[in-house]
């Protein structure tokens, strides 16, 4: 990952292929720049480590643990990890989450380029405006967001009412008490509340793309299709890959909107790993258990960052 | 390698290291259990105690809280020397951080927890809270406080069983139970009398369905594990009931009546009893429909439905009897918190008064005059204008006389009531049998059982 280490390092092996002459002088001066930059990096890093790296340690230690949060734990080797293989509920856990990543991440991502490549053909008065509604959903407090579609999703709610308006009267159901739809259901919550944030963030990275690069696509014949694929996709490689980022993290870290609407239910159909998080740290003392749930989370949130970030940032 | 690569697995690994040094050098956890009070003195001498002010958390909102707080008013009356500093928290937010806070040397010195491993047995099993045997003694509560009652706040001292052993909490004079409500003018208006047998109470719910009334008030959205539970305790016996919660492994699920309840339940939702649409009903819609006006029946909470004075008399209560034997009757009951006192207290003398004070007859007669239903004495007086309560008296009453009450199920375990939420919402959607539903509890404190021994 790029960082101001790496540069040290960078520049160390460029000193490196000087002449042997000025290499004495070349160390020291290299050696007190590093210093220089761990004196002002230190206060922060010393604070980062104290509230991010020592908890996440102490987690780590945690997870190889028996432990109910209060009396003495027990060591217990990798038994907290291997939940994932063997915990019938953990292991569905997983698989829910790759069904959110759909509707958080992939989703809102190909509405927002479209909705992106759609606005800036066609520049209108009055965009704002649109920019402005479809980004609300992102500043409303994700508990306001969940209460407001268990409403919408109840029998008696408002889409129950739109389907029944519509002749399609046989479809309506409660949408998040069904095995099949619950999930389906919260995921487009999800989608509702992305949308917006990956649309603004695709429309502020078209206007970075110069003019110059449709007009020429325009003159070379290129249609609509054509020059999206040709010249707005990789333009935006920058951004997408943040979108993806945040909002894969989000999908796997599905916590609130699952509380306030399901719980889990029905049965355990929509239950995700930081419910089950939430739930054996502080519901059902396992700490242990919490923890290792915790870095599984955590590693693959990091992994998939890093993927990311290689593939985007690759000139 | 790369020089730039070396580097980067050197801090990785310096990492790696410094993590399994960190695991490896010291384990969680505090103190390991131990009792100890051994031979501390204890007195009931509160005035002695000088000018002390005791720290107070508890759950207890609304008309629990007022109760609450005119017991500290009559207890700083008794004794002037004594100020009690409560704090309310929500129930979830109280048990959430309740570890916490007895760990902190500022924190209170008693507070309400729930009975039951998760919150009680972890607090016991870490020291947190106080063997009050020595206390027991000094008051007598080992003869005010009925076994069945007093068993709910028991663990043996090495923390292998619940039910039995030393005193870690105490109830206090008034419970919480599980029982079928009902609504006075509906049940009239369809001609029929209350149900006093099961038998009864579905040809009544035969008859309100066929009237185009919702037999029962119900939502599976997020529990409703009360229906169930309420079931349970007219087929299965006090003591199987009771032997399988405190972890007797001779006794399983299908034998303390959880199969049969199970099978009841689902025929019920089958025939169209229940709520159209529970699945997708949350458990606050279902009490206020019901409250409300849509439905006869519900198995409910006591304390539950939030009744208004003027709501008083428009609900009633029954404590139906077993199935198998009409003149026996067992209800899930406890009292409604387990009053604990910290490990840390520095006045635990004066804080074992305060918990003899929430057991005595003027706090039953308080719970009364608030709305609640009084335990451990039974000379209190119930205004006639509190009908509702009285028929809650009774049900109480006749349970006590039975000698039936059994703790919440979910008490079995520490996931027990996720696991019996979960199995419920399926077998409602057919996806999995009664049968299945009791194997699943079953498995469920097996893997608790063993998670304690091991």
């Amino acid at each position: 990952m790029p960082g101001p280490g790496n540069d040290v390092v960078r520049g160390a092996s460029l000193v490196d292929r000087t002449t042997p002459a000025h290499r004495v002088r070349a160390r020291s001066l290299r050696a007190r720049a590093r210093w220089t930059g761990l004196a002002f990096a230190a206060p922060p890093l010393a604070l980062y480590g104290f509230v991010v790296l020592w908890p996440l340690l102490q987690s780590v230690q945690y997870s190889f643990f028996d432990w109910d949060g209060v009396s003495q734990a027990t060591w217990v080797g990798l038994k907290n990890y291997t939940g994932f293989l063997t915990d019938p509920v953990l292991r569905s856990s997983l698989g829910h989450v790759l069904v959110l990543i759909v509707f958080f991440s992939l989703l809102p991502i190909a509405l927002g380029l479209l909705s992106a490549a759609m606005l800036t053909r066609a520049r209108q008065p009055g965009m704002g405006l649109f920019r402005w509604i479809f980004f609300l959903p992102q500043v409303l407090t994700s508990v306001v967001v969940a209460l407001m579609f268990k409403r919408i999703y109840s029998s008696e709610g408002s889409l129950n009412t739109l389907l029944d308006a519509i002749g399609l009267g046989g479809l309506t159901r409660a949408w998040l008490a069904d095995f099949t739809w619950a999930l389906p259901a919260l995921g487009l919550i999800g989608t509702w509340v992305t949308f917006g944030f990956c649309m603004v963030l695709f429309i502020s990275g078209t206007s970075a793309i110069p003019d110059e690069l449709y007009e020429a696509a325009r003159v070379d014949g290129a249609g609509a299709v054509r020059e999206f694929f040709a010249v707005t996709l990789p333009g935006l490689r920058g951004q997408i890959g943040v979108a993806l980022t945040l909002t894969i993290t989000a999908a796997l870290r599905t916590f609130d909107l699952v509380w306030v609407t399901t719980r889990g239910g029905p049965g355990t159909s929509t239950m995700t790993p930081a419910v089950l998080l939430y739930r054996a740290a502080f519901q059902n003392p396992d700490v242990g258990r919490a923890a290792a749930i915790g870095v599984v989370m955590a590693v693959v949130c990091l992994l998939i960052a890093l993927a990311i970030t290689r593939i985007t940032e690759k000139d | 390698m790369h020089i730039t690569d070396m580097r980067r697995a050197a801090v990785a690994g310096a990492f790696a290291a410094l993590a399994l040094a960190a695991s490896a050098a010291c384990t969680p956890g505090g103190s390991s259990a131990s009792s100890t009070t051994a031979a501390s003195d204890v007195s009931t001498d509160v005035a002695a105690a000088g000018n002390v002010t005791i720290k107070v958390s508890d759950f207890w909102g609304s008309a629990e809280g007022e109760w609450m707080t005119s017991l500290i008013a009559g207890f700083e009356a008794k004794y002037p020397n004594v100020t009690i500093d409560r704090t309310q928290e929500d129930w979830s937010q109280l048990l959430t951080t309740l570890n916490l806070q007895l760990t902190d040397a500022d924190g209170p010195c008693i507070a309400s927890a729930n009975n039951g491993w998760a919150s009680l047995g972890t607090l016991a099993k870490g020291g947190l809270v106080r063997n009050l045997d020595d206390y027991s003694k000094a008051y007598g509560w080992d003869s005010l406080i009925p076994a069945t009652i007093a068993r709910q706040n028991e663990f043996t001292t090495d923390f292998a069983t619940i039910g039995s052993g030393s005193l870690f909490a105490t109830p206090v004079a008034r419970v919480s139970m599980i029982g079928l409500y009902y609504n006075v003018d509906k049940l009239k208006a369809l001609g029929l009398k209350p149900p006093s047998t099961l038998a009864e109470l579905e040809s009544a719910a035969t008859k309100a369905k066929a009237a185009g009334q919702i037999p029962f008030a119900y939502g599976s959205q997020d529990g409703g594990s009360a229906i169930l539970l309420g079931l349970q305790a007219l087929y299965g016996t006090a003591d199987s009931i009771n032997d399988y919660v405190y972890g007797d492994t001779a006794v399983s699920a299908k034998d303390t009546g959880l199969l049969d309840a199970s099978k009841e339940l689902k025929t019920w939702a089958d025939n169209g009893w229940l709520t159209p649409g529970f699945e997708g009903v949350d458990y606050n819609t279902a009490v206020a429909n019901f409250v409300g006006g849509d439905g006869v029946f519900r198995f409910e909470y006591t304390g539950s439905l939030g009744l208004s004075a003027d709501q008083q008399s428009k609900f009633g209560y029954i404590q139906l009897p077993q199935v198998a034997d009409s003149a026996t009757t067992v209800g899930v009951g406890a009292a409604p918190g387990a009053m604990v006192i910290s490990a840390a207290c520095t006045h635990p003398d004066v804080a074992a008064a305060f918990l003899d004070y929430l057991m005595s007859t003027q706090a039953a007669q308080t719970a009364v005059d608030h709305g609640m239903i009084p335990l451990l004495h039974s000379d209190v007086t119930v205004p006639a204008s509190m009908g509702t309560l009285s028929s809650e008296a009774a049900g109480a009453a006749a349970v006590g006389a039975s000698d039936g009450f059994v703790p919440y199920f979910d008490w079995s375990s520490t996931t027990m009531l996720d696991t019996i939420t979960a199995q419920m919402q399926q077998m409602y959607a057919g996806k999995t049998t009664p049968e299945q539903l009791v194997d699943a509890v079953d498995a469920d404190r097996k893997t608790g059982l063993a998670g304690r021994a091991g």
